[in-house]
């Protein structure tokens, strides 16, 4: 194909938040008319990229040519009146204005000075534009009251307000119905008739076959597969290009079964509200619950943890507890590692040793009094059986890698007075390589010792070190329950749905 | 947290004491150094409450109303019922204001500041109507006045008082369970409950000690004062959140020790005593305390938050 066609070009693309690497050599090229679908787990460095390209963030290194000219955004906005248009997941409109303020945003934000950007654009053209996207609303109209698909097209109708070259669509379905979706996929095939760019990001592989041409896909923040024809490749294939090769140790087989410990009856996702999904893990098991994301597994583990909310029955070695009742369930002995470390995890501003009490206290303390020394020579044989490094219990959590904050997560659920079962979400996610076989071998001792393990990862691999057996998720349900020895085909497949009826 | 070497406030606070006393005419003197503890006592025992509150992430804006409130109910319910039972019954008012906000912050879920500054302006409000807007004298008494006069061992009992309070504060947050649990709740809310803590309780708990603290500085300030006075201590929050900031407690929570608080009362009844010595208008203590609280929350900042803060306003 001839290099005139390339509408945006990105190479070498490097980018470091602290001791993350987000992305390390990320590549993308997209062509004017046509729709570019980019694939990627969570952590591949996807959304990294997509900041990059609409000015959110800066890269390390790297190059971006627009229409064969080196470019470089310091904002937004440079990046919006460059031609590049984002539309987002989050609608980044103004409900409390009307359709025609909202067309006008961008003209606003473009004024030089206090007041000169202060007018509302020409209402025929507003109207041209909202023609252009199949929308017939009044301008007068506030946007409050168009339904979320209406919306979603006002924004698209917004970018017709510059000169769009490159539009990128970061998972503009997820708010809408099937019927809005279609909608909008019409009007980005028309968009692209007339020359623009677009760059598609979603997590469902059927709007994924039917709008884009191309397709890049992120892993580890390299590109694996740059810029080839969709339709060349099943899902298969890019399901396993996301994930990743195999390592093909596994783990000890399971000769008998043992009695159940965590059992959940009648889970129901959001979106499926019939019929109800049952999952029991037994002592001394690991199961893994695989399922990409957005297929429901993270929020079915969160559930069986007492952490999410919700229907169904939960209970744990012959205790019921409520679902959501998350310090009954504790009580009960579940421990829980939560998916985002940061967010619902870690106290950073504590020491790495009371970050692993916290779920002891009610051992090391007598009659409300805590007893220091009890703290230290409970906790710490656990911090240096993990390999915390620096081992110094002491410092805070802050100041840890993400692999050893996530081993006093880790250590957390094995301080927990009572433990009969551990749910861990991602467990190594962001993690290095040292660090998770750390992890994985406490996993293994911990289902060893008897205790009933349920990992849920969107890592096949893994899954594959790990688990005793998988339940694989999609659309909120268990869809498939798959032995040890299944082998890596099998699971790539059900976890993509290429063989579901 | 255990601190291993004196936290930054101390050596603020010491400079400002060799300040004071090599400028400050009559500073240094065995009755003025009293009296600068005398106003720090009471300071310092609702510091100690501020200061949990500030440790699970909130702010309490209501303890200078519900100081007020306090001693008018004392001052009202007084004829009847004796002074203790009167100073005891001003003190309940402010442990159940400190309940009402923890149950709104920890089991409603409503913003610290919203919840106090409602509780402020309903406290505030009622002292006024109790006593139609003017203060109320108490009949003088010697169990009255004796938690603002008295002495122990030679040692006013205030300041007793203020020592006591620091050192049930430390037991708390060092080596109790549920102090413990302040910081996680602090640190980080969604983690605390996702490891199986009752967050609701433990806050409505640290706002109820809080109120406690308060209330022993609510019965020394009535008995001082002698008297109802709806108006009595309008700048008491503010000089509590003063403290704790200058001390180098975060506002965002999960971290702090006693020794920052002491510290930043000391510092901030030493900056209102050099006002009053040099003949400053009274004025002035607001505006310099106002400045400290400026400084020292910008010099606490490190210098990597200030360059990562230096280079988001740039972009």
């Amino acid at each position: 194909m001839p290099a005139s066609d390339e509408a945006l070009l990105a190479t070498g693309i490097a980018k470091t938040y602290g001791a993350t690497c987000a992305l390390r050599d990320a590549r993308l090229t997209l062509r004017r008319g046509r729709v570019h679908a980019l694939l990627g787990e969570n952590g591949a460095g996807k959304s990294t990229l997509v900041k990059i390209l609409v000015g959110a963030v800066t890269p390390d290194a790297g190059r971006l040519d627009l229409d064969g000219a080196a470019a470089a955004f310091g904002s937004v906005t440079q990046a919006i009146h460059a031609g590049i248009v984002p539309i987002h997941q989050h609608l980044s409109l103004f409900p409390e204005l009307s359709v025609h303020e909202n067309l006008s945003a961008f003209a606003l934000a473009g004024g030089s000075g206090l007041w000169a950007g202060w007018r509302l654009v020409d209402p025929s053209r507003a109207r041209g534009w909202l023609a252009e996207v199949g929308l017939d609303v009044d301008l007068a109209a506030p946007l409050g009251t168009l339904s979320l698909g209406e919306r979603q097209l006002v924004e698209v109708a917004r970018a017709l307000s510059l000169d769009c070259r490159v539009l990128v669509l970061d998972e503009p379905t997820a708010a809408l119905n099937a019927g809005e979706a279609d909608r909008l996929f019409a009007v980005v095939r028309r968009l692209c008739a007339n020359g623009t760019a677009a760059l598609f990001i979603s997590h469902r592989f059927d709007e994924i076959e039917a709008l884009a041409d191309d397709v890049t896909v992120l892993r580890d923040g390299r590109t694996v597969i740059d810029a080839a024809l969709i339709r060349r490749h099943s899902r298969e294939e890019l399901t396993h290009a996301m994930l990743g090769a195999g390592v093909e140790a596994r783990p000890e087989r399971l000769c008998a079964r043992a009695e159940p410990v965590l059992v959940g009856r009648g889970f129901a996702g959001r979106r499926d509200a019939s019929g109800g999904t049952d999952v029991t893990v037994h002592a001394g098991e690991i199961v893994g619950l695989a399922g990409l994301i957005g297929s429901g597994a993270l929020t079915l583990a969160a559930w069986l943890a007492g952490a999410q909310a919700g229907a169904g029955e939960l209970s744990v070695a012959g205790h019921g507890f409520i679902p959501g009742d998350r310090r009954r369930a504790a009580a009960l002995g579940i421990a829980y590692v939560p998916a985002d470390r940061h967010a619902e995890g870690l106290f950073a501003r504590l020491s790495a040793r009371r970050n692993v009490s916290v779920s002891a206290l009610g051992h090391l303390a007598r009659l409300g009094w805590l007893r220091a020394s009890q703290e230290a020579e409970r906790i710490d044989p656990l911090l240096r059986r993990l390999k915390l490094h620096p081992a110094q219990p002491e410092a805070e959590a802050a100041t840890f890698s993400g692999g050893n904050q996530q081993k006093l997560l880790i250590a957390r659920c094995l301080a927990l007075p009572g433990l009969k079962a551990m749910v861990l979400l991602e467990p190594t996610r962001g993690v290095d390589v040292a660090a998770r076989s750390v992890i994985h071998d406490a996993i293994r001792e911990a289902a060893a010792a008897g205790l009933a393990v349920l990992v849920a990862t969107s890592d096949l691999d893994e899954l594959m070190v790990l688990a005793h057996r998988y339940l694989v998720v999609r659309d909120n349900r268990l869809a498939a329950e798959l032995p040890q020895d299944a082998p890596r085909a099998a699971l790539l497949s059900a976890l993509s749905g290429s063989m579901a009826a | 947290m255990r601190i291993k070497r004196p936290p930054a406030v101390a050596l603020v606070c010491l400079g400002l004491f060799l300040l004071c006393c090599l400028l400050v005419p009559r500073f240094a003197t065995f009755g003025n150094i009293e009296n600068v503890l005398r106003v720090a006592a009471i300071l310092c025992i609702v510091a100690c409450g501020q200061a949990i509150v500030i440790i699970l992430g909130g702010i309490e804006f209501s303890f200078g109303a519900s100081v007020a409130l306090a001693s008018v109910v004392t001052v009202t319910v007084l004829p009847t019922t004796g002074p203790i039972a009167g100073l005891a019954a001003g003190g309940a008012c402010v442990i159940g204001i400190g309940a009402a906000n923890g149950w709104l912050v920890g089991r409603m879920g409503l913003p610290p500041v919203i919840v106090t500054l409602g509780t402020l302006m309903m406290a505030s409000g009622t002292a006024a109507w109790l006593v139609g807007g003017l203060p109320l004298d108490a009949p003088p008494s010697a169990a009255f006045s004796w938690p603002a006069r008295g002495r122990v061992l030679g040692m006013p009992v205030s300041i007793l008082a203020a020592m006591l309070a620091c050192l049930a504060l430390h037991l708390l947050l060092a080596h109790s369970r549920i102090g413990r649990l302040w910081y996680h709740v602090g640190a980080n809310p969604l983690a605390a409950r996702l490891a199986g803590i009752d967050v609701a309780r433990i806050t409505l708990l640290g706002y109820v000690v809080a109120g406690a603290f308060c209330a022993v500085g609510a019965i020394i300030l009535t008995s001082r004062v002698a008297s109802g006075q709806p108006a009595l201590a309008p700048n008491l929050p503010f000089e509590t959140i003063a403290a704790c900031a200058i001390g180098g407690l975060p506002l965002s929570g999960g971290r702090g020790h006693v020794l920052q608080v002491v510290f930043g009362v000391l510092t901030v009844a030493m900056l209102n005593n050099a006002v009053v010595l040099i003949n400053l208008p009274v004025a002035w203590q607001l505006v310099l305390l106002g400045l400290a609280v400026l400084a020292s929350v910008g010099l606490q900042k490190d210098w990597a938050a200030l360059k990562r803060l230096a280079g988001r306003t740039a972009r």
